[in-house]
């Protein structure tokens, strides 16, 4: 009864193969993405994507091994994400008080 | 070269994701959608491969899809012209991943991707896109490309040559995962038992429920002194109503789902590290409090306002000020 979904077989090599695979092909998104991406904003979006992949390969190898440690590891990830979208919506807000535009080439010079 | 196909995968997925980047240009951006879309479906074919034949209960077909549906809205996210349909483009990715891990039986840490990020963070990127929306900008004279920042990628050809680079890094890991799959089944299950049967241990009250269901009169439960934990089997002493002591065993196996073992583990084996996430949120608050504070400047008269001191009433006529209005 308890799971209707979820895969029941023991080590779980097919489900845990593809997580994993679709992790790094998710990082590698999100890191192509961080550096195509001219908008702060969605720049450190794509960070977050990148997160994600981390997340989804942690579920995996808790799986794989049947321990707690992957999943609990995930929640200090969310913890981290949270803080960093915090902090940088923050920083990226102060940037843009200053120069109007989201664009991060505005901020390509260090100086005013 | 058992890598070999994953290069190819790679490069194909390389050289679509190149043309999908491409601005302005709907039916190459249609083609190199396609294109990298088989590569990625090669990825994975080939780590499946490499997995083995796959065995009853694995839902690979519905894996598949969420994969599918979970790159797809991420590629939207790094493509998509408008920056608020990029962010609800991630929210597809949260969820689709989320999931997945359903189906990796990591029940509580589904529920909670959703709430925290689909609910909160992405709700943060939301109001900061709108509090900083660019609109119709050029009417009040910024002369930068700001219309187009959104549209053009920067450096197509070098993210993408480095995105390829990673991802035959990475692919050396999904690689080797099939032979890596240390323990076996019946270690894993003997695995799994043992620590229901540890974690039922520490938790008397779900221990006292559960003898209560075979044995209504119990009143409370202690784990029977120097008894060992066998396999799956807690040897316990149970004090009924009337007084009198009884051994029972319990039997841990499936007792403990999947959230009361992340909720123990966390507190027992990561207190501290549980502790430093604390401090990081405390720190990132205090982070962006302060760096979405606004500097205001105090004219003279606010400061002696403060002060309670009784404002400089000059008596000079206005256009023989030296400062006009006083302040700054």
């Amino acid at each position: 009864m308890t799971h209707l979904l979820a895969v029941s077989q023991y080590g779980a090599s097919h489900a845990v193969t593809i997580t994993l695979a679709m992790s790094a092909l998710l990082f590698t998104i999100g890191l192509v993405g961080f550096l195509v991406r001219r908008n702060m904003i969605l720049m450190f979006l794509c960070t977050e994507i990148m997160f994600q992949a981390a997340a989804l390969a942690f579920i995996a190898f808790g799986r794989m091994r049947m321990d707690t440690g992957g999943q609990i590891f995930v929640i200090f990830i969310l913890t981290i994400a949270a803080a960093e979208a915090a902090l940088a919506l923050g920083l990226v807000i102060l940037l843009f008080r200053r120069k109007e535009t989201l664009s991060s080439e505005a901020w390509s010079e260090l100086h005013e | 070269m058992p890598l070999l196909p994953f290069y190819i995968a790679s490069a194909v997925a390389a050289v679509g994701l190149l043309y999908v980047l491409r601005p302005n240009k709907p039916s190459l951006r249609r083609g190199g959608a396609v294109v990298a879309l088989a590569g990625a479906g090669l990825f994975i074919s080939e780590a499946l491969r490499l997995a083995g034949p796959p065995s009853a209960g694995v839902p690979i077909a519905l894996l598949i899809a969420l994969v599918v549906i979970g790159l797809y809205a991420a590629v939207r996210v790094i493509t998509h012209p408008r920056p608020v349909f990029a962010a609800l483009y991630f929210i597809v990715t949260v969820v689709a991943s989320a999931v997945i891990f359903l189906l990796l039986q990591a029940e509580f840490m589904a529920f909670a991707l959703i709430i925290v990020y689909a609910g909160a963070i992405l709700i943060t990127y939301m109001f900061v896109l709108m509090l900083a929306d660019q609109g119709p900008r050029d009417s009040i004279g910024h002369i930068d490309d700001d219309g187009d920042y959104d549209r053009v990628p920067r450096e197509p050809m070098a993210a993408v040559l480095v995105g390829f680079i990673l991802l035959g890094t990475l692919a050396a890991v999904v690689e080797r995962i099939p032979s890596t799959a240390v323990l076996a089944e019946s270690s894993l299950e003997q695995k799994v038992s043992r620590q229901q049967a540890d974690a039922l241990v520490m938790m008397p009250k779900h221990l006292l429920n559960i003898v209560k269901r075979s044995d209504a009169t119990a009143v409370s439960v202690a784990v029977a002194p120097n008894a060992s934990i066998q396999g799956s089997i807690v040897q316990t002493q149970v004090t009924q109503a009337d007084g009198t002591m009884k051994n029972i065993a319990v039997d841990a196996a499936g007792k403990i789902d999947n959230t009361q073992m992340v909720g123990l583990d966390l507190v027992a084996r990561y207190p501290a590290s549980l502790e430093l996430a604390g401090i990081i949120l405390l720190m990132a608050m205090f982070g962006a409090v302060v760096l979405a504070r606004r500097q205001i400047e105090f004219g003279e008269d606010e400061v002696r306002d403060a002060a309670g001191l009784r404002r400089i009433v000059l008596d000079v006529p206005e256009h023989e000020r030296a400062i006009p209005g006083g302040r700054q």
